[in-house]
């Protein structure tokens, strides 16, 4: 009961700060005026608004892809923090345990620093996330059967971690100092400001399938939390669940990457949040995930782009808005873990 | 035909021999306790009869069958385990533990029935724990985990439980009611293989024992004829005397119960 009135609370406020965002900007628009013109384009309800062409240019052309990207990106990386969290038995890990972060970074600078188109850029991207990941559990691989394999997980995670951002510094290093470093410096700070209908288009669908599909394993991470043996006593195929898990989490991770670079905190902090609201129940929590981070990034992204002349890059401002929230969260969140 | 059992198991961790030719044979809703000291191979050999682990050589069998050549969710309907300690670092409430036996019945993205949820229940009121259910797991009581551990093994509806020492970290009025537990279980038709550090335990169970020592079964049979004074000390490296009480129940007296009274 409680549960579902925070579901519905939750919607409301996505809701909210999706209108108030594509109200807010340079060109400020009016809610009246922004009401009017949704129906009019959205509903075939009532009279188009003055300006209707400026006015559906800057909403529907500009303001709407870039939010619907950091409504898809808040829900990916919060979904597949609180996922990792859970298959890790462990409250610190964030989506970039596996090094997928790291390898999507190194990715993109190479592919800023030796292809001039932006398709090639997520390209690069994109696959340097995967390659990262395998490297990680081809180093669990190497140390065999026996033990914890989430220990090992980690410990590999770690290795391709180090390994990637040591490569992504050797780019950074050799990168041309007046074109191509700026990007590349530009891109690991976070930004959507580079979103269009055609990025959007290309990622949409695989974000939200899995996030949709990563949400409903629910059921299965709670028993991986459990600890390996427990769960396979319990008829669960352990490597089965574990290995989907990984590969949505990191599918995730690394389109988040390729739309706005590296974006930090998110999928540490609104897991926290999000089992302070409604428990630790993986079939709970990672919808309330999905939806508290698409809002949290909306609320940060508007601040990102309206508080300043410049826009502030995104990763800064989750990383500075997080810490504060964090510590505050980790205060009550206690009662979360053991 | 055997109902569970183990033919000639070996099973080591990287070089290091653990199991070297172990012989077990379970009867349907007996209860067996495994003795022996520390880093013998107990929870090896539990391990490997709950097909978590594969032997080196020889086999399990499983009414007859190798268990390898059950799917893990068939085997999850035969046998469950009660660990010995549960790490539960997210706050799950009780009744969601116990819920989790029922997710080798589940398909992918069905919901747990009423059905499911009732069964559950059943199990916990069985084991009169049912005013547990919304208590976080972590904040039970060591006796309220392991109930709850059966409870969810009950829910499981496999017939058969491993418990890997159940008994440790009770206090001593918990120990005893869970071996009334485990005995009133038994009686309805549970079977039990459970490895213990009490030999006295094995005793008020009554069952089979088998003693194992480094890889080998050292002694097994009927508890009341396989425990003696001399398999106590020999496994131990102790010095008790196993007499009997005045109704003829048998109780260890270590040597040095003399000496202080002296």
């Amino acid at each position: 009961m409680k549960n579902s009135f925070l579901f519905g609370m939750m919607i409301v406020m996505l809701g909210a700060s999706l209108l108030i965002s594509l109200a807010l900007g340079r060109y400020e628009i009016d809610l009246g005026t922004l009401t009017q013109l949704l129906s009019w384009k959205v509903l075939n309800i009532g009279t188009a608004p003055k300006e209707v062409m400026l006015l559906s240019n800057i909403v529907f052309d500009i303001r709407l892809p870039r939010i619907l990207a950091v409504i898809l990106v808040g829900a990916a990386l919060s979904v597949s923090g609180g996922a990792f969290q859970a298959m890790f038995v462990n409250p610190l890990v964030s989506p970039g345990i596996l090094g997928v972060l790291a390898g999507a970074s190194f990715g993109a600078a190479l592919g800023i620093m030796i292809s001039d188109s932006w398709f090639g850029v997520q390209l690069f991207s994109f696959t340097f996330g995967f390659v990262a990941v395998l490297v990680a559990l081809g180093v669990a691989k190497i140390y065999g059967r026996s033990g914890s394999q989430t220990i090992l997980l980690v410990l590999g995670g770690v290795i391709s971690s180090s390994l990637f951002s040591a490569l992504l510094s050797t780019v950074k290093y050799v990168a041309d100092p007046y074109n191509k470093l700026p990007t590349i410096v530009y891109w690991l700070m976070g930004s959507f400001s580079a979103v269009d209908m055609k990025t959007l288009s290309g990622v949409a669908i695989p974000l939200i399938f899995s996030t949709i599909a990563l949400s409903l394993m629910g059921k299965y991470l709670n028993v991986l939390s459990l600890g390996d043996e427990d769960a396979k006593a319990l008829g669960v195929r352990v490597i089965w669940v574990r290995n989907s898990a990984i590969l949505l989490a990191t599918l995730l991770s690394t389109l988040t990457v390729v739309v706005a670079g590296m974006i930090g905190w998110v999928g540490l902090i609104i897991p926290h949040i999000a089992r302070f609201l409604v428990g630790a129940d993986n079939r709970v929590l990672l919808p309330m995930c999905a939806l508290l981070g698409a809002t949290f990034l909306i609320i940060v992204d508007t601040l990102c782009r309206t508080s300043m002349s410049v826009e502030i890059p995104i990763g800064i401002a989750t990383s500075l808005i997080g810490i504060p929230i964090f510590v505050f969260a980790l205060k009550n969140a206690k009662k979360g873990f053991a | 035909m055997s109902f569970y059992s183990a033919e000639n198991l070996y099973f080591s961790y990287n070089s290091t021999p653990i199991l070297q030719g172990v012989d077990l044979r379970i009867e349907e809703g007996s209860i067996v306790s495994l003795l022996g000291p520390n880093g013998t191979g107990k929870s090896t050999l539990m391990k490997l009869f709950l097909g978590l682990l594969s032997p080196k050589s020889g086999e399990v069998l499983l009414k007859g069958k190798p268990l390898q050549s059950y799917s893990i969710k068939e085997r999850a309907l035969h046998v469950s385990y009660v660990p010995q300690s549960t790490q539960v670092a997210f706050a799950f409430c009780a009744l969601d533990i116990v819920m989790m036996g029922r997710i080798a019945f589940e398909s992918w993205f069905q919901k747990p029935s009423k059905e499911d949820r009732d069964l559950a229940r059943a199990a916990m009121e069985r084991l009169g724990i049912v005013h547990l259910e919304k208590r976080t797991f972590q904040t039970l009581s060591g006796g309220e985990k392991q109930l709850v551990l059966i409870a969810r093994s009950l829910a499981q509806g496999a017939k058969i439980l491993v418990m890997d020492e159940p008994v440790s970290g009770l206090d001593y009025g918990n120990q005893l009611r869970l071996l009334e537990t485990i005995l009133k279980l038994s009686k309805e038709g549970y079977t039990f293989l459970k490895s213990t550090h009490f030999p006295e335990h094995a005793l008020m169970l009554g069952g089979y024992t088998y003693a194992l020592k480094n890889g080998h079964i050292l002694a097994h049979g009927l508890t009341c004829k396989t425990i003696t004074q001399d398999l106590i000390n020999e496994l131990y490296h102790t010095n008790i005397e196993l007499k009997q009480t005045v109704c003829g129940y048998p109780v260890c007296i270590p040597s040095f119960v003399h000496h202080t009274k002296a």
